[in-house]
């Protein structure tokens, strides 16, 4: 390819530092992006990307350092200015308008404007335009409300391009996409990378890093680690560089196995007013089970009707043999069902709140004498949910929307073991979060298990469940297809070699077949 | 400490307004009497109405919700309370009252959390409703109070130079500050309006905190209309009007979300007193009641604009 010399750098920010007051978010960090490359940007939460990618993309202005796209220098503090530079992120905490519809999201305050009047069918072409670039298929006169989460992100994602940029920056833009959407996405990505354009791709699942990127930088503690070619690094290395340390690889974890108990959680053709067929299962003290399937595919359906959030239509729950019914969370809680739910920031914590009265909101009974709440106690209770979950956070009053992530979600955890459930109900459970709290997560989930809790796990990362879980429910389109453990899936693997990667190709295979025996089924109906 | 008053100074902007307005007025209006005890202690009883309703505010707003029927909620109290002690006595008088808040808290808690209405509209209704059955049943008179029992424990007596207002006050001040910070029930509130559905997942009732919210509220609106029967001994449909605006000025003016999820009670009884007071020192000033109005609502949008996070 013939690039002026000059051009061949997309993105070069050199020598950036950012202070907020006296916080060093970033020292000295340099990034460069050459034109036609994928580049992902790694670290744990916390570690400074974000603030990076926000100084690039006109939100912030850094204390030092210089910044050029294409050879042009750019002075950040406009996105504007970014956007005019070629610079388009996606913005996870930036909702799209759900009353509107997707075109009218896409080119929200740069509609096309005819006499005056806003145009909408050229607004329907052009998304057209921007989700075929995408490969994707989401209908443009849609409404918000009406998408999937996935369907969602793709709009988030297109709204982001539509300004024909040519540096991506995708922040975690797959959390919701289907296998068969991620691979289209990054099909389009090598498109528009091949026409000497750039994306920076962050996310924290490591086998689309690997899949995707030319090239990755890590960062940690607001300082670069290192820049170098992606295939120069195994999975367990570009994790130890995240962490900083000999970290835990999950495709190394031993699965081992255990003693389980008796059944705890039994269900009998429950079914809720809308997605889930009767389901029936039944979950034994210490187990882990996992929940796999696609978005929509009733996952957290059935997590939020046995968690009492929603009503169910029929069918019946157990609890250690006896039956029960749920008009609220507050029923299932006092069952000793706890649950943490899929939407950290909506669902799981009050964040202009204290971390102290977030961990203590389940136990508000246990903290009060005579209806009074004693300060010493929900200190003392806070302080031990915080040294059991390793909870960083710099003092029990800080409001909870200052955590990390990471930090955030195992706030959701104490708050939950506070309630010493017997039945453990995870929505999700580390979506978001870094390689170093997903582990310690993952190692409380089974410490957990192993004093004789049961747990029940929806996820749409498999690697995680491939991980955690004993045995595995396939769900599709609110039916239970398949329910498989994980010492059956790991006996076709005798070598033992890489089993949690092995694994988690078979769930995949699994969840595939099962949505494609269901759509032939129903094509059939209709014939 | 006075760097943490610097630093913090927006979230304690309603302390400060306040000793600087007590100041500007002791220094101006000395002459006119405004630091005369009885002066002051007047400021009390022409506050101690609008502090109890806002302190129940306060609970409602830091619920996510608001309710604006309370001015009209007090104003049709004193005409049942003086109906009834003019048939049946003063506790009866007294029951029927706190009955006519409770009911209409009721009606607001209910189309609230199980109709479904917001509470914004809910107690938009119930303020024309109050108002309309307050000047039927009296027939637009004022109804004269005679116990003088009831006319001294509800806002006319004192004890020594104090005057009973103030105690009522005191209590509903620490009684409401203490429910709010130090209870269960405060914390289910807070956590209602910081994060509705965080705190449904928690297992926290969400429904049944705005019905309490709102009965609460409607209950504070009755006890601040016997009051104003107490202190006028008499019931009239006028007592109260308008007066939702300057309880929720005070609540917000002491700190209070509008939002939900945030609020203090005594940021509100100190918001209370501040309406007062530059109510108190306008009038001084021989302002004639419009241009009272005007400075009150400027004075207002300036605390409440400086207070606010930016």
């Amino acid at each position: 390819m013939s690039v002026a010399p000059e051009q061949s750098q997309a993105v070069e920010m050199h020598g950036i530092s950012m202070h907020f007051g006296s916080l060093v978010a970033l020292d000295n960090v340099d990034l460069s992006v050459r034109a036609g490359e994928v580049h992902a940007l790694l670290g744990g939460n916390g570690a400074g990307k974000s603030t990076l990618l926000k100084i690039l993309n006109g939100v912030h202005q850094q204390t030092a350092g210089d910044v050029a796209v294409f050879g042009t220098p750019f002075q950040g503090n406009s996105p504007e200015l970014a956007r005019a530079a070629g610079v388009a992120m996606n913005f996870q905490e930036m909702p799209l308008i759900p009353s509107l519809t997707v075109a009218q999201n896409i080119f929200l305050n740069h509609e096309f404007i005819r006499n005056g009047l806003i145009n909408e069918a050229v607004a329907v072409e052009r998304a057209r335009d921007l989700f075929e670039q995408l490969n994707v298929e989401v209908d443009p006169r849609m409404l918000v409300s009406d998408l999937s989460p996935g369907q969602r992100q793709l709009t988030e994602i297109a709204k982001s391009i539509s300004h024909d940029a040519r540096v991506w920056i995708l922040d975690e833009p797959s959390t919701a996409l289907s296998v068969t959407d991620v691979e289209r996405l990054f099909e389009s990505i090598r498109a528009h990378t091949a026409q000497g354009n750039a994306v920076i791709y962050v996310s924290h699942r490591m086998d689309e890093i690997a899949k995707i990127s030319d090239r990755l930088t890590i960062l940690r503690d607001g300082r670069k680690v290192t820049t170098a070619e992606t295939r120069a690094f195994s999975v367990s290395q570009m994790i130890e560089h995240i962490v900083g340390k000999k970290a835990r690889d999950f495709s190394n974890l031993s699965l081992e196995r255990k003693t389980l108990g008796a059944p705890v959680l039994e269900l009998d053709a429950l079914q809720d007013t809308y997605k889930l067929r009767p389901v029936s299962l039944s979950i034994r003290e210490g187990e882990v089970v996992g929940l796999a399937g696609l978005l929509g595919s009733g996952r957290s359906s059935l997590i939020k009707l046995i968690a009492g959030v929603d009503a169910k239509a029929s069918g019946s729950i157990r609890v250690a043999g006896k039956p029960v019914e749920f008009r609220g969370p507050a029923d299932a809680m006092a069952e000793g069902i706890a649950h943490v739910p899929e939407s950290r920031a909506t669902q799981g914590i009050i964040g202009s709140h204290a971390t102290s009265d977030n961990l203590t909101l389940s136990i508000l009974d246990r903290i009060s004498v005579r209806g009074l709440i004693r300060q010493q106690r929900v200190r003392a209770l806070s302080q031990k949910q915080i040294d059991d979950f390793n909870i960083k956070v710099e003092s029990q009053s800080t409001p909870v929307l200052n955590l990390s992530g990471g930090n955030q979600q195992k706030v959701v955890l104490g708050k939950n073991f506070g309630i010493q459930p017997k039945i453990l109900l995870l929505d999700e459970p580390t979506a978001g979060i870094d390689i170093g709290a997903k582990t310690e997560i993952i190692d409380a989930i089974h410490s957990k298990a192993s004093e004789g809790m049961a747990v029940l796990v929806a996820s749409s990362e498999l690697s995680e469940l491939a991980v955690a879980c004993d045995r595995f429910l396939i769900l599709a389109d609110g039916v239970i297809c398949e329910d498989v453990s994980s010492d059956d899936i790991a006996a076709e693997n005798p070598s033992g070699v890489n089993m949690v990667p092995f694994i988690q190709r078979v769930l995949e295979e699994k969840i595939q077949d099962a949505n494609k025996t269901l759509k032939t089924e129903s094509f059939g109906e209709k014939q | 400490m006075i760097h943490f008053a610097l630093k913090n100074w927006r979230q304690n902007i309603i302390y400060i307004g306040f000793v600087l307005i007590f100041l500007l007025f002791a220094l101006t209006l000395n002459d006119r009497g405004f630091l005369n005890p009885n002066n002051l202690l007047n400021i009390f009883r022409q506050t101690a109405m609008i502090a109890i309703m806002a302190i129940a505010m306060t609970y409602v707003l830091s619920a996510g919700e608001i309710d604006l029927s309370v001015g009209a909620v007090a104003g049709l109290t004193t005409v049942t309370v003086a109906l009834t002690i003019s048939v049946a006595g003063p506790l009866a008088g007294v029951a029927v009252g706190l009955l006519t808040g409770i009911a209409v808290g009721v009606c607001n808690g209910w189309l609230t959390t199980r109709v479904g209405i917001p509470s914004f509209l809910t107690t938009l209704a119930m303020m024309g409703i109050a108002k309309g059955v307050a000047m039927w049943i009296s027939g637009t008179s004022a109804v004269p109070i005679l116990s003088r029992s009831f006319a001294w424990f509800f806002g006319g007596g004192s004890l020594g130079i104090v005057p009973i207002l103030f105690f009522w006050i005191l209590i509903f001040g620490v009684w409401g500050h203490i429910q709010l910070k130090h209870t269960g029930f405060g914390r289910r509130v807070l956590a209602t309006g910081g994060g509705e559905t965080a705190a449904r997942y928690t297992g926290i009732n969400v429904k049944n905190v705005k019905f309490q919210v709102l009965v609460v509220s409607g209950t504070a609106a009755a006890i601040a209309g016997m009051l104003y029967a107490g202190r006028l001994q008499s019931g009239r449909f006028q007592l109260g009007e308008g007066d939702e605006l300057s309880v929720i000025a005070a609540a917000v003016l002491g700190g209070t979300s509008l939002f939900g999820g945030k609020g203090t009670v005594i940021g509100t009884i100190v918001g209370a007193l501040m309406i007062g007071m530059i109510n108190n020192g306008l009038i001084l000033m021989g302002l004639e009641y419009s241009q009272q109005l005007i400075a009150r609502g400027g004075i207002i949008i300036l605390a409440v604009a400086l207070s606010q996070r930016q």
